[in-house]
């Protein structure tokens, strides 16, 4: 189908796009790569008055190391990420996530930011930035702000940005784990999640657990922190008796199962968080 | 331009040459490729990024033509199914040919810009990372062995040419 009619405007800088976020609000939408975007006006989901193309906008493109960690402007496409032009303080862990989007045509123009943004529960960058604990830069006629990654997704498709509030870039801070593991359940090559599991893990010198951040992404309107399953993970060896142990916990952490497609999901959960804590420990990546 | 406007001109250069249209706003690219410069290689399936069908050139990367506003492609160098020219495209549609890599047509504007990409990208793929590569062109005729072989194939081949011309 086609989008319904609306007026575009394409903006050189920050200033101009949230000028026009402040003079249109709850009847504009940013446009940067419109991966996500798009659709929904194809399929008329979506019926924005105005959009505003920020794709020329150098300052959100953008990427830099701060310290040791890493500074990603909002509108840095998704093959950037994954062919490794940008900084990347996680030892491979955001390429590898960023390559599991979807396909490399839409790699090629869809945003992280953009992503963040659209707060699709299916989504990686939610997940995976929560994980890393980043923090989303974001300015509105009211100034710049802050927001923990983890705080900025509410609900399915929804986050705390204000209807004039453009994101500008994502903070991801060095971080204190060894080793980062990441798994994508997903019935075809590219398709949306069923299932999204990150762990991000520290050893002690004998091979046990010292620490875990576990975080699932598919499972829920918001990513969801599995502390449960990481806080009985201290001090353990990785065996099946951890392995079975997760599953249970990760259950725990969901909401109870109430039919058969619910245990599925449930198990399949379990399975990822699993096949991430395997690949972080197994030796997938060194942080 | 700053106040938002509901008809746009775009200048962009398209298979080599430079073109000029003035559009709704809300034209895709792969409308304005195909309804305003006849150039009907470029096909619809979805409209909605899953399919493949509507993969262009632009600026030397693949994407999907439905999910760009021709309005976004002001100053864009655009190559369309039309457009794939030279040697390197040469040894990829013999790949095609002698591999059995199309049968109707419909995904394989798609897959050929596709597959250009992943000679070039990655010109020593496997077949599962073809396979992967390719996951995002459907084709509902056949079954995908033949075109993973063609690809291979126009890799394997490019490889060889290059090599000889090293030598």
């Amino acid at each position: 189908m086609k989008p319904r009619p609306f007026g575009y405007a394409a903006v050189d800088s920050v200033e101009e796009a949230v000028a026009l976020l402040a003079e249109h609000g709850d009847d504009a939408k940013v446009l940067a790569g419109g991966q996500s975007l798009v659709p929904l006006l194809n399929l008329r989901l979506a019926s924005p008055a105005v959009l505003i193309d920020v794709r020329r906008v150098d300052a959100l493109r953008e990427a830099t190391r701060q310290h040791d960690g890493a500074s990603i402007g909002a509108a840095v496409v998704h093959a950037a990420v994954e062919d490794g032009r940008v900084e990347d303080p996680t030892h491979g862990l955001l390429p590898a996530v960023a390559a599991g989007i979807g396909y490399r045509a839409v790699r090629n123009v869809g945003t992280i930011g953009g992503s963040l943004a659209h707060a699709d529960p299916s989504a990686e960058w939610p997940v995976v930035l929560s994980a890393l604990d980043a923090n989303a830069v974001t300015r509105s006629p009211r100034g710049e702000r802050r927001v923990p990654v983890r705080a900025l997704t509410t609900g399915y498709f929804s986050t705390v940005l204000e209807p004039d509030e453009l994101l500008l870039r994502i903070d991801v801070p060095p971080t204190r784990a060894q080793r980062w593991g990441f798994t994508k359940i997903a019935r075809k090559t590219g398709e949306f999640a069923e299932s999204l599991a990150v762990a991000l893990v520290t050893l002690e010198t004998d091979g046990r657990i010292a620490g875990a951040e576990l975080w699932l992404g598919g499972a829920a309107g918001v990513p969801v922190r599995l502390a449960t399953a990481a806080d009985l993970l201290r001090g353990q060896a990785w065996d099946d008796k951890a392995r079975r142990e997760v599953r249970a916990a990760v259950a725990l952490d969901l909401d109870p199962p109430v039919d058969a497609d619910g245990r599925y999901r449930v198990h399949l959960h379990g399975v990822a968080v699993c096949r991430a804590l395997d690949d972080a420990i197994g030796g997938q990546g060194a942080l | 331009m700053n106040e938002p406007a509901a008809d746009v001109t775009v200048h962009l250069m398209v298979n080599g040459a430079p073109r000029r249209a003035a559009v709704p706003a809300r034209t895709s690219l792969a409308d304005l490729l195909r309804d305003h410069l006849h150039l009907t290689g470029t096909h619809l399936g979805c409209e909605h990024g899953a399919c493949g069908a509507c993969t262009v050139l632009v600026d030397g990367a693949p994407a999907r033509a439905c999910l760009l506003l021709a309005a976004g492609c002001d100053g864009a160098d655009v190559v369309t199914v039309e457009g794939l020219t030279g040697d390197e495209v040469d040894v990829l549609r013999a790949a095609f040919r002698a591999e059995h890599g199309l049968q109707c047509g419909f995904c394989t504007p798609g897959i050929l810009i596709t597959a250009l990409d992943v000679v070039r990208r990655r010109p020593n793929a496997t077949a599962d990372e073809i396979r992967v590569e390719l996951s995002g062109n459907l084709c509902r005729c056949t079954g995908y062995v033949g075109i993973v072989n063609a690809v291979q194939r126009a890799a394997s081949e490019l490889c060889d040419r290059s090599a000889e011309v090293a030598r």
